[in-house]
């Protein structure tokens, strides 16, 4: 256990210590590893914490006048999450004034929405997430349906789902729809996960039922 | 069609026919003596040894509405025209588990405010959120109009009721108690062919656009399902604002009416968005997208923090081409995704002309503008 902390534990703290005693030695010591939020005294603690707003929160500097700059509005939402009731431009109907007006404001070039603006480059955009998706190829014939119907039916076990999908280059569900297993390997199948769940105990069968109730509740809105 | 204005009657009109409200069917010899109006001509063949046997009357006489201080204090809380008379209001306070004749009590004025209830909130709802799936539109009917949220109004008007119902109870009080034998009708639908099967029966939203009722259930045939005290209270609850809605109507008409269900319960604040339940939401995204000719979506990061510690939060956006559909965060990259995708369909589902939407009574109004047709959505996503 001890060792393993000390493995844990990251190097810079091994370093406070001499941090430390360079700093009582100088002041002039370089800039320490881990910067330290207390101070000495008091008022040098509320002199380091004492940090300016953030420019939206004071008045706009566009303006010269400073009389004008005395009763300007400042607006600084707090984050939130994005709420539906904000229809997305493409889902407005072709007759909503809404449509009209974004599409006045992107042809004047000052949209305020600049993430929706059509001058706006493939690059600007955030990355693109990796996860499995629907491409389709449309590869495969009658023929090659009927030899993946053949091969299941030969030997569902050793010709199973995924074997068959890589062989032909096409998803899972398509292979279950196409070339479904016969009824005995199904019940095989079925037996064997009945097997395997009685061994389960109550942590696991607990764990999984935590999931999938999880699941609903994200699918009703709850999470 | 020249308009009905009942507000123009006279009060000859408006005021009760000795004997109108007696069916034509034969009644028991209590019931048919039984007039509770207050014009004299009723008492004709009222003979005393008769009278001295009568057994104790279901649920109070109207002949004491007028006395009746909590019904003058409700009248004036809701303030109703004066054209409704306190005894129509106490007639609205008897439910048919008090009563069961229907000629005494608010069975018909229920189910005539019903429908008037539900026909104003559909109205307002399918011009508000064209694009809501049936599913949701029936429950946010629900929520508007249902038993429950009437049974609210209810309270918040001040109804109480009695501890058990009776000839001797205060009008006031609502008429009510929890029995085998509930006669209310005040729902309309057909019996399905198919109900002997049993719930395992698959019923598909558009049959119970046909064939249930208003609120997308099953109408129950000779084998009405037993419910909860809870239920049947709320029922009775919600009995009393559909038959004021409906006493409002026959007495005042249509404006009136009007004003009134909106004042007191499309005022009431529903949020669509909590109502939504998704299976698959990305795929669902995905026909959505194909269906309308946009781009296919693509999910995107845009912002994250903590990836190697205990609780990473991702915000994800998903994509059509340049166009960002929706925004969603969450603990790990796939359930930022999927709830991206759900708020996409919800913003989708939740498109709004406005606040002020107009609907199809406004033009009942004298003077309105001219009708301008509202968004009609082609349908779900399938």
């Amino acid at each position: 256990m001890d060792l393993r902390t000390l493995f844990v534990r990251p190097a810079s703290q091994l370093l406070t210590p001499l941090r430390l005693l360079a700093s009582s030695k100088a002041i002039a010591a370089p800039l320490p590893l881990i910067p330290s939020r207390g101070h000495k005294t008091t008022s040098r603690t509320k002199r380091a914490l004492k940090i300016a707003p953030h420019d939206s929160f004071l008045p706009s500097r566009t303006s010269s006048a400073a009389a004008a700059a005395a009763d300007s509005i400042i607006y600084n939402p707090p984050s939130s999450e994005a709420t539906p009731e904000h229809t997305p431009f493409i889902f407005l109907p072709r007759n909503d004034p809404r449509r009209q007006a974004i599409l006045r404001l992107r042809s004047s070039g000052n949209d305020p929405t600049t993430y929706n603006s059509s001058v706006t480059a493939e690059s600007d955009l955030p990355p693109e997430m990796r996860y499995k998706r629907r491409q389709p190829k449309y590869n495969l014939t009658k023929e090659h349906i009927e030899e993946m119907r053949r091969l299941r039916a030969e030997d569902p076990l050793a010709w199973s789902v995924q074997k068959l999908a890589r062989k032909f280059e096409c998803s899972t569900v398509f292979v279950q729809m196409a070339a479904p297993a016969p009824a005995e390997h199904l019940q095989w199948l079925k037996a064997k996960m009945e097997k395997k769940m009685e061994r389960w105990g109550p942590k696991r069968t607990q764990a999984r039922e935590d999931r999938k109730t999880r699941a609903e509740m994200l699918y009703r809105g709850e999470l | 069609m020249k308009r009905i204005r009942p507000s123009r009657w006279s009060g000859q009109l408006l005021q009760a026919r000795c004997g109108a409200g007696i069916a034509a069917t034969r009644q028991p010899l209590f019931l048919a003596v039984r007039c509770q109006s207050t014009s004299p001509a009723a008492t004709a063949n009222d003979s005393p040894d008769l009278d001295s046997q009568r057994p104790p009357l279901p649920a109070p006489s109207f002949d004491r509405a007028a006395q009746s201080a909590k019904l003058a204090a409700l009248h004036a809380r809701l303030s109703l025209p004066r054209k409704i008379p306190l005894q129509t209001l106490a007639r609205a306070l008897v439910t048919p588990s008090a009563d069961a004749n229907p000629n005494f009590n608010n069975s018909n004025l229920a189910y005539l405010g019903s429908t008037i209830i539900n026909y104003h909130v559909y109205e307002y709802l399918v011009c508000k959120w064209p694009r809501l799936p049936m599913a949701i539109l029936y429950e946010a009917l629900r929520a508007y109009a249902g038993d429950a949220s009437l049974q609210q109004i209810a309270r918040r008007w001040g109804v109480e009721s009695a501890a058990a119902p009776g000839e001797e109870v205060d009008p006031g009080l609502l008429q009510w108690k929890a029995g085998d034998e509930q006669m209310v009708n005040t729902r309309w639908g057909y019996i399905r062919a198919e109900a002997a099967k049993g719930q395992a029966w698959r019923r598909g939203l558009s049959s119970r656009v046909v064939l249930d009722d208003d609120f997308g259930d099953q109408v129950s045939s000779s084998e009405p399902e037993k419910l909860e005290y809870s239920g049947l209270q709320s029922e009775a609850f919600g009995s009393v604002v559909r038959a004021v809605i409906g006493a409002i109507y026959t007495h005042c008409g249509r404006e009136e009416v009007k004003s009134f269900v909106k004042s007191h319960i499309l005022s009431r604040e529903l949020d669509p968005s909590k109502l939504f339940e998704f299976k698959l939401p990305t795929r669902e995204l995905a026909m959505l997208c194909a269906r309308e000719g946009f781009e296919a979506p693509v999910a995107r990061l845009e912002s994250e923090t903590g990836r190697l510690s205990r609780t990473p939060v991702y915000v994800v956006g998903i994509y059509s081409g340049k166009e960002k559909l929706g925004e969603g965060a969450g603990p790990s990259l796939d359930v930022a995704r999927r709830k991206a995708s759900m708020e996409s369909l919800k913003a989708w589902y939740l498109y709004s002309p406005g606040n002020k939407v107009r609907v199809p009574s406004d033009m009942m109004e004298e003077g309105a503008r001219p009708w301008t047709a509202p968004h009609i959505d082609i349908g779900e996503i399938i």
